[in-house]
């Protein structure tokens, strides 16, 4: 390369750069309140088909190129007719997944685009894009839960907390995108924001008085969150959840914080777990939430809830024909199909 | 200690203000009010803040004198409290086999009672369960999140003549502003939800019209009109007062209730060994 090239090089990056960092600040004027904090308001989808946790294939990389994106998205879709069609049913028919998994092509929304972001993975850091090992609380916490959902539920405190409709699988805190209802709403005042999930028709009202957490006695299946303002981002700090908190296995004693930045027709969602009787380190994930005029709709969980009647029934008519709980013929036939990797993962012959 | 005794005198204060409205009960023409509301930004009356009903309404919308609970191990702790109803003229104007259906409800409350089970209360019983809820206000749309079950409903200010796309437990809200008054019409409402504990009841066809008019800083007057020809022979109307929650650190926590129905609902599929 010559100097020359090198240069004019160098200049249309100078300027790209500022490109890139004009259009935010540009972005901005737009997206102010009319008492001046940044306007998060509005509804937000946030579908995504960015995988958790960088798989295999995209190893050793952080980004993806535009084609790379359209390709994943592209196979993604693909996937989904496959499904619909009934193509290759033969492996998954009579599998656990054709039963806990086999909602219809309406019921699953989970999308095909992927985080605007660009990124493999939603998990930032560690930079590989892995969550960290878990601690050895952390596995045995793990193992104690997948061994419970493993078996018939004696009550329903034996399914997770999802199944139950007490939290919902994908509203949080912290919020994760997932197969259906990934939508929220968010209300603002000066001085509070309010997060209205679809998913089991909830709401997180969150004060920027800068006022204490609640004391660490007083446990919440949401936790407590508190917000502030830094720049243009608002930071949400959550603890005090209760001992059923089970994103990713991690307990009672999750501090997380959660920021939300707006971007140029999309809100940039960051958080960090940290737990350290969970995970060796704190870790953080980032999806670009999209604008959208669609209704946020009830989602009426436990009221529809037949589901789990029919396991408890199912549970006890398995134990009258010899089978079900405690019995190690049985063992982890009640676990759904998506712990199952994970589950194998921490199990002690391991 | 200052500050705990001053929140006891603006409770006071508050009551004391509020005392008349008891007094003239579901009489009370809040038009007479000539209070104006603090505006939020966009200039509209700022409702914001956690509210809460005080009174047995939730047990019982009519006149009842106090009753028997369903526990018998609470003892009086499980009692129903007497109250004065909240229907304007006293009587709901059930036609004749929807009050057999209502007698019937209250005769198997418990079994019936869609709050025993922690379904979602819809409106308007969720505005005066036992528990607070709190406003939080934009001009398009305003959130209305309830203590109770957690339950949540936006309140669209900007679809005028819009309609439901399906029922739901909240129902669907539509808001505009007359004065320094909410309006909210509420329909497609699931018909299982009830007024009270004591099986006051409605079917799909519910209409509901919803009046929230501050008349004070720390109250507002509720104000909601019934209208379902399948249920009842003409519209009818409650009205109370909802209260602020002047406690320094009140906030909105957690009432998930679902742990606390899972036996009732499921016991008897339950292992107990």
């Amino acid at each position: 390369m010559t100097d020359r090239t090198k240069k004019l090089v160098a200049t249309v990056g100078i300027v790209v750069l500022t490109v890139l960092v004009a259009i935010p600040a540009i972005a901005g004027q737009d997206q102010k309140t009319s008492w001046g904090d940044p306007d998060l308001r509005g509804r937000w989808d946030f579908r995504s088909s960015t995988p958790f946790q960088r798989p295999e294939r995209f190893k050793d990389k952080e980004f993806l190129t535009a084609e790379e994106v359209a390709e994943y998205e592209s196979e993604r879709a693909q996937t989904r007719e496959d499904r619909i069609a009934g193509v290759n049913r033969d492996e998954y028919t009579e599998s656990q997944n054709d039963v806990d998994g086999g909602y219809n092509a309406f019921f699953i929304d989970s999308g095909v685009k992927m985080s605007g972001t660009m990124r493999t993975s939603l998990i930032v850091d560690p930079p590989d894009g892995q969550l960290p090992a878990f601690t050895d609380s952390g596995i045995q916490r793990a193992r104690a839960r997948y061994a419970t959902w493993g078996q018939a539920p004696a009550t329903p405190a034996d399914r997770p907390t999802a199944v139950r409709c007490i939290t919902g699988f994908n509203s949080g805190p912290p919020i994760t995108p997932g197969a259906y209802n990934n939508m929220m709403e968010v209300f603002q005042t000066e001085d509070y924001v309010a997060i209205y999930t679809e998913m089991v028709n909830d709401h997180r009202i969150i004060p920027l008085d800068n006022s204490e957490h609640l004391p660490e006695d007083m446990r919440l299946w949401k936790g407590d969150s508190r917000g502030r303002w830094d720049g243009d981002t608002l930071v949400v700090v959550t603890k005090n959840f209760n001992e059923h908190t089970a994103h990713q296995m991690t307990s009672k004693d999750m501090v997380l914080t959660e920021k939300f930045s707006r971007t140029e027709g999309g809100l940039l969602y960051e958080y960090t777990v940290d737990d350290p009787s969970s995970h060796v380190a704190p870790w953080s994930t980032a999806l670009e939430m999209v604008a959208t005029e669609d209704l946020v709709y009830e989602y009426a969980c436990h009221e529809g809830n037949l589901a789990m009647m029919l396991m408890l029934r199912g549970a006890r008519l398995q134990e009258e024909a010899g089978g079900g709980q405690g019995t190690d013929a049985q063992e982890d036939q009640w676990l759904a199909s998506w712990y199952r990797d994970a589950a194998a993962a921490v199990r002690e012959d391991k | 200690m200052i500050s705990k005794m001053w929140q006891r005198m603006v409770a006071l204060a508050v009551a004391v203000a509020t005392v008349p409205l008891l007094a003239a009960g579901a009489s009370a023409q809040p038009g007479d009010s000539t209070y104006r509301a603090p505006r939020t930004p966009d200039g509209n009356p700022d409702l914001n803040g956690i509210w809460q009903a005080i009174g047995s309404a939730h047990w019982d919308i009519e006149d009842h004198a106090a009753r028997m609970g369903a526990a018998v191990e609470l003892g009086a702790i499980g009692a129903i409290p007497a109250g004065l109803g909240v229907v304007e003229g006293g009587e709901i104007p059930y036609h004749p086999e929807a009050l057999a259906t209502r007698n019937d409800n209250l005769d198997n409350w418990l079994e019936l009672d869609p709050a025993v089970k922690c379904y979602m209360p819809g409106i308007p019983r969720a505005t005066y369960m036992p528990f607070p809820f709190q406003i939080v206000q934009t001009p398009s749309a305003i959130m209305f999140g309830y203590e109770y079950t957690s339950s949540t409903r936006a309140v669209r200010m900007d679809r005028p003549g819009t309609e439901a796309d399906l029922a739901s437990w909240m129902g669907y809200g539509l808001g505009r502003w007359e004065g320094e008054t909410l309006v909210v019409d509420v329909t497609s409402q699931m018909p299982d939800t009830w007024f009270d504990s004591s099986g006051n009841f409605h079917s799909e066809e519910l209409v509901v019209e919803e009046r929230y008019t501050p008349i004070g800083p720390n109250a507002l007057f509720y104000e909601v009109t019934i209208e379902d020809p399948q249920v009842f022979t003409r519209p009818w109307k409650m009205s109370m007062p909802l209260y602020r929650r002047l406690e320094e650190d009140a906030r909105l926590l957690e009432f998930k209730c679902i742990p606390f129905a899972e036996e009732a609902m499921f016991g008897e599929w339950y292992n107990r060994r």
